[in-house]
């Protein structure tokens, strides 16, 4: 019972979030130019598991360090100040961390309703920002946020780390060179077999910790898991759905959650091609996994493994009698065949590490990164398409004032 | 044995009496055999009163050609040439692939070389796909197994003067397969066919009902993903092989920089040009095939000046222009053969 008491004021009054009026936090300072030997500094938002992932993969990465942590459960905090550097400082309210002036960027791994507010108060504070994915709670504040971040001159970029992976970039490659033929569907699960809750040692922690339970702080298994796969399709057919059904329900973890535990919606994106995404949380079978439907043969991409299908190989008979082109690999119909896709020399990391360098080198080079506001502001707006149509039982449309490119 | 006489009738009835009918009225129809081979596609279209040639019959004609010329099958001969010291006895295939590069070698002053191997191995495009790009070092010492000059032919003996030479028909054997098909055929009495291995293409005749001209497709690098046009012209040709070599397939990335599958001879390293594709319209595919890697290798205005002296090829050209357009262009006769 506890665990439901805690309402989302309560949350953010805890957290010490709730002070009246804007803090005074002067204007905004930040270093225009990186020498090569400046270090970029950092602080953490949200010290949590995906905080404290983040702060372990900084550790060893040159010319940065972390040199502030945050979150409103100081045990957290002390998790992340292991892999800051020494002399790191700890805070509970992130905007006394925005106000110290040897921060240059910030890392923000909150839940997402924190997000927007996170975002405009660090832009206001001239920090640059790596944000976890997704980017906002709702769709005006995805158009806002994009709005407010090409009005600043700072790096603002999302933790979409398969833009920065050469797996897609290689599927990407692969659809551009008609390996696939003509495309016409996506289907895409992200798949568990778990309750997807984490351990409560003080009931009162229910909310904050299993905050992916509740639709007050965030869309549920369509904004936390399936949001990758809908900003890959988007990154795959270089643009956004132009509407969306689905239905959702809580049929299996009835345990006082109110985000569904089992999703399924379809989105349709220009010319016709359609994407299903589904999370089921009652069933980890090939538990993340897209495949891509072309006249030609299908890809199925897995999490660091992509293979191919043929199509059979039945003559089309047309207007030709035959093709002539680059010689096609080819194999039976069903047979998998691995796609290499690895650049020569390419290390074997994570692909956050790659996203988090890049982040680095477009602060340093005053340079968008590629999942930026724009791409990864559409992919919350199509997420929350998505559960509109769950919720309403109804199509919902890409309005017009949508449009943040 | 009531039971067999009635099997034996029906045989008769559905087998027999078709084929008298056809053959009574003289009718060309169509007979499709298709498949997979040498790691790609085959398609085969013929006209005949009959079926002529059986599915079985044409994997056996690429079962002989791999055992000679694939160097994906480990104990074929040319991989036992490969790893021989000096040498190996060719066969008839091995013989006609390596005859007919050497001459193509020559007319192209080294461009097309199938004692690239070393080569193309190092740079991750072998059987074993390797991902680190070769120094400049390796490089230099691999080239000391390169060249045809270290290739000789004393009768049916192929010698190497270097151990470490080795050889690759890959750019030509597909070719070599579709005319040994088409030569099948011909044994067959079958006097109108188009065979396609890989999108090497070789035609005779024309194709019923309707007496009418094969047409050809040659396809392009797709726009986008929901691209379905992907046949960038289609041709009309009397007869002959069209081939197409073409890098937009077959490469992967260094340093944001393609590496193609082409390499150089002369210079170990990738030919780097405009050219995505190039498509050959020849006597025959052996001939085709041969030619369109070299005119990859020599860039669009080195490729022109070649075939406005080589006038028995003609050739199709797809590049990117210096504003990275994709534009297309062809010698007179190849245009002629264009319907749309």
């Amino acid at each position: 019972m506890p665990a439901k008491n805690v309402t989302r004021r309560k949350f953010v009054a805890d957290s010490g979030l709730l002070v009246s009026g804007l803090m005074a936090m002067g204007l905004p300072v930040w270093r225009d130019q990186f020498a090569p030997s400046d270090k970029i500094r950092l602080g953490l938002i949200g010290s949590g598991n995906r905080g404290c992932g983040l702060a372990s993969l900084l550790k060893p990465m040159p010319g940065v360090e972390l040199i502030a942590c945050c979150d409103i459960q100081p045990t957290q905090t002390k998790n992340a100040l292991q892999y800051a550097a020494k002399g790191a400082k700890a805070y509970t309210d992130y905007r006394q961390l925005l106000q110290d002036k040897n921060i240059d960027a910030v890392i923000i791994a909150t839940p997402l309703f924190l997000h927007y507010q996170m975002a405009i108060d660090s832009l206001a504070a001239g920090k640059h920002i790596y944000m976890e994915k997704s980017v906002s709670y709702d769709i005006p504040q995805a158009v806002s946020l994009a709005k407010k971040v090409k009005e600043s001159k700072l790096v603002f970029q999302v933790g979409y780390q398969y833009r920065y992976y050469s797996l897609y970039h290689k599927i990407r490659e692969a659809i551009k060179q008609n390996w696939l033929g003509k495309i016409t569907h996506f289907e895409c699960q992200y798949n568990r077999n778990s309750n997807w809750r984490n351990p409560v040692s003080d009931p009162k922690l229910e909310r904050v910790i299993n905050w992916r339970m509740y639709r007050e702080y965030c869309g549920g298994p369509l904004s936390e898991l399936c949001a990758h796969e809908i900003d890959m399709v988007n990154y795959l057919l270089d643009g956004h759905p132009v509407k969306a059904v689905g239905l959702g329900g809580i049929n299996y973890w009835k345990d006082g959650r109110d985000t569904f535990d089992h999703v399924r919606t379809v989105y349709e994106y220009p010319e016709g091609v359609k994407a299903g995404f589904t999370s089921v949380l009652s069933n980890a079978f090939n538990g993340y996994n897209i495949k891509i439907f072309g006249d030609k043969a299908t890809i199925e991409i897995q999490r660091e493994q992509a293979f191919i299908y043929a199509e059979s190989t039945e003559n089309k008979k047309g207007i030709v009698d035959g093709v002539t082109g680059a010689t096609i690999e080819a194999t039976t119909q069903g047979k998998a065949v691995e796609i290499p896709f690895k650049k020569p020399g390419e290390e074997d990391v994570e692909p956050t590490t790659f996203a988090m360098r890049d982040f680095f080198e477009c602060i340093r080079q005053s340079r968008e990164p590629i999942s930026n506001v724009i791409n990864a502001g559409e992919s919350s707006i199509a997420i929350h398409l998505g559960n509109m149509a769950m919720d309403k039982e109804t199509v919902q449309y890409w309005k017009p004032e949508y449009s943040i490119r | 044995m009531s039971r067999c006489f009635l099997i034996l009738i029906c045989c008769i009835a559905f087998f027999v009496l078709p084929a008298f009918n056809t053959a009574r009225g003289k009718e060309l129809l169509p007979f499709y055999v298709e498949g997979i081979a040498q790691g790609t596609t085959y398609h085969i279209t013929y006209y005949a009163e009959s079926e002529r040639v059986s599915k079985s019959q044409v994997d056996s004609v690429f079962k002989s050609i791999d055992r000679s010329l694939s160097i994906y099958q480990p104990g074929s001969l040319i991989n036992r040439f490969n790893e021989s010291a000096d040498g190996i006895l060719m066969d008839q295939h091995l013989r006609n692939v390596v005859k007919k590069s050497m001459f193509i070698g020559r007319s192209t002053n080294g461009v097309f070389d199938i004692t690239v191997l070393p080569l193309v191995q190092a740079w991750g495009f072998g059987v074993n796909r390797k991902v680190t790009p070769p120094d400049s070092v390796a490089i230099r010492s691999l080239l000391d197994c390169v060249g045809s000059a270290k290739l000789l032919i004393k009768g049916n003996y192929l010698e190497k003067r270097n151990a470490c030479v080795k050889i690759d028909v890959n750019g030509i054997a597909q070719g070599y397969s579709v005319d040994v098909l088409a030569g099948f055929f011909e044994t067959k009495n079958v006097r109108n066919y188009l065979v396609e291995v890989g999108g090497e293409i070789r035609v005779r005749g024309k194709k019923y009902p309707g007496a009418s001209a094969m047409r050809i497709g040659i396809e392009a690098p797709a726009k986008t993903a929901t691209d379905s046009q992907i046949l960038q012209h289609v041709m009309e040709i009397p007869g002959g092989a069209v081939t197409t070599s073409g890098n937009y397939r077959k490469y992967h990335a260094s340093d944001g920089k393609k590496i193609t599958h082409l390499i150089s001879p002369a210079t170990g390293y990738p030919f780097t040009n405009e050219l995505l594709s190039v498509t050959v319209w020849a006597r025959d595919a052996i001939t085709a095939d041969g030619y369109d890697n070299a005119l990859m290798g020599m860039g669009l205005k080195e490729a022109f000046a070649f075939l406005s002296k080589h006038r028995d090829i003609e050739a199709f050209f797809i590049y990117k222009d210096n504003s990275g357009m994709i534009r297309d262009t062809a010698t007179a006769k190849f245009y002629q053969q264009i319907i749309k």
